[in-house]
């Protein structure tokens, strides 16, 4: 049983990454019926070693190639106004994503409303999550600042609750002497019928499910001066409860997470300077004696320089502080209450990178990152509290593609 | 550098604001419904550089950027890319709603040339 859903995983994977190299030998990206109905992908490898604690697979001194993106996806513009689009991804990031094809986004975009001073629209389906500056296309290597997104704030741990969500948004674009101003609503059903989604939130080898209210998410964008200037507000709220399985120790509780983001970057031509804020409140209740619930805000940010060497060539230089209570920041509270390590509660991440564009289509990266606490880090590829170590460094390589 | 477009296009200018959402693939029509249709040429010749940068004022980097976040969450797709000034005149002149850029000595009488207001 087992190895029969392996297998049809491993098929699934080859026919997608088929597919992505017989149309790459077709051409570059194709497009059909005069160019209104484009097709486009991307693949990417990457070799994960650390100094002590898991990263994507068994890490730890050793070389883990536990981590590959492979995407595909299509849009079709009807008319003007309507668009459809779809992309499916294959992802495996040790235990936490085995590269299970999915749908990514499927959805119809509307945009009634179209003028040159602005636009606004719907769009239906299952549509990406708005979230700080990089979420809606953060499985995409060459849309990534980095090999891995600021953990901070775009956790891989957590990533199910806000990667997309099934619903509607809507979207109001002006577009103003000075830069464009967008606003987007969207209420829709996040993915949580995933141990990688449960895992995180009640740990593992729970035999509950989780089930998420339909969840809002705001963002407004402001881009000026040519995209000189970006900078952004989200809220987002999650509503999830618990239900406990059979024998299970844990009651009938529930989540309630509500993180808010500041974002800004600022675009020269040959750097850039990003830096995003994100206050999180999380509020865990009626999970009973043997699990910890309270009511606690969280603190995450980063500071991020990105510099253009040559065309080809660009640097990062990046500091990342993650503290799930700010008020308990070194863990030591939560320590006490619990008895596993307090440096599971923080993550201060100082990240080196460097980006070699070897040809607009082919991409590689190498990354450093020397941390000071586990905050961000699986417990599926760290099931051990006790065994995680402080101090780790994390060494990447990547290669990607895109067509 | 300047803006061309299909004959058939009444504007014979266009702020500035309205051009960076039509080359920023967000704006799809023209006053009178006619559909829009992009035309480019590759990021990295001299002539989409400048073009990116004194026309539109914005870093040709920063362009890339908006259409790949765009096309890969669903919400929008990538101009046509033509190879040559040559195809850039002839698809423009053809295509109806279509917007390009050549440089100035280069306009042929079949397109017409929109000023920047």
């Amino acid at each position: 049983m087992c190895v029969c859903s392996r297998f049809a995983k491993t098929r699934s994977r080859l026919l997608l990454a088929g597919c992505l190299l017989s149309w790459q030998t077709a051409g570059h990206a194709l497009d059909l019926l005069d160019g209104d109905f484009q097709l486009h992908g991307f693949a990417s490898l990457t070799l994960v070693t650390t100094t002590d604690n898991n990263f994507f697979g068994q890490s730890d001194n050793q070389i883990s190639k536990d981590f590959s993106e492979v995407g595909v996806n299509a849009s079709w513009r009807l008319t003007p106004a309507l668009q459809l689009s779809g992309g499916l991804l294959s992802r495996r990031a040790g235990g936490t994503d085995d590269g299970g094809v999915r749908l990514d986004y499927g959805l119809i975009d509307w945009a009634p409303m179209s003028s040159e001073e602005g636009r606004a629209g719907i769009r239906v389906g299952r549509i990406k999550t708005a979230y700080g500056l990089y979420n809606t296309t953060r499985d995409v290597p060459f849309t990534r600042p980095s090999i891995i997104l600021p953990q901070s704030i775009y956790f891989e741990r957590t990533r199910n609750l806000t990667v997309s969500a099934d619903g509607a948004e809507v979207y109001v674009e002006r577009f103003g002497e000075g830069g464009t101003l967008s606003a987007s609503f969207a209420y829709g059903q996040p993915q949580t019928d995933t141990e990688a989604a449960k895992v995180p939130l009640v740990g593992l080898d729970r035999p509950g499910k989780l089930d998420s209210k339909l969840a809002p998410d705001l963002q407004i964008l402001y881009e000026g001066a040519g995209n000189r200037y970006r900078l952004a507000f989200t809220a987002l709220r999650l509503d999830l409860k618990y239900q406990p399985g059979y024998r299970d120790i844990l009651q009938a509780g529930r989540f309630r997470l509500t993180p808010l983001i500041f974002s800004a970057q600022y675009n020269a031509e040959n750097w850039s300077l990003t830096s995003e804020y994100a206050l999180r409140r999380t509020s865990i209740t009626d999970f009973g004696p043997y699990f910890y619930n309270g009511t606690f805000d969280g603190q995450s940010y980063y500071v991020q320089g990105t510099y253009r060497l040559t065309p080809q060539w660009e640097a990062l230089l990046r500091y990342d502080a993650f503290y799930a209570d700010q008020n308990d920041r070194d863990g030591k509270d939560f320590a006490a209450a619990t008895r596993l390590p307090g440096f599971t509660r923080f993550a201060k991440d100082w990240t080196v990178g460097l980006r070699f564009d070897v040809t607009p289509q082919f991409m590689l990266r190498a990354e450093a990152h020397f941390v000071d606490g586990t905050g961000f880090l699986a417990a599926q590829d760290n099931p051990n509290p006790q065994a995680l170590r402080r101090y780790w460094d994390n060494f990447m390589l990547q290669a990607s593609f895109r067509f | 550098m300047v803006v061309i477009a299909h004959p058939a296009i009444t504007e014979d200018s266009i702020p500035r604001a309205t051009l960076r959402a039509i080359l920023g693939m967000r704006l799809q029509r023209w006053p009178g419904e006619t559909p829009v249709k992009v035309f480019v040429l590759a990021d990295e010749t001299p002539e989409h550089a400048t073009f990116s940068k004194s026309v539109l004022q914005v870093f040709p980097q920063q362009l890339r950027m908006a259409w790949d976040r765009q096309v890969f969450s669903g919400q929008g797709q990538y101009p046509e890319v033509v190879a040559s000034t040559h195809e850039m005149l002839a698809r423009v002149a053809s295509t109806p709603g279509a917007i390009g850029y050549v440089k100035a000595s280069e306009v042929t009488p079949n397109v017409r040339v929109l000023k920047i207001r």
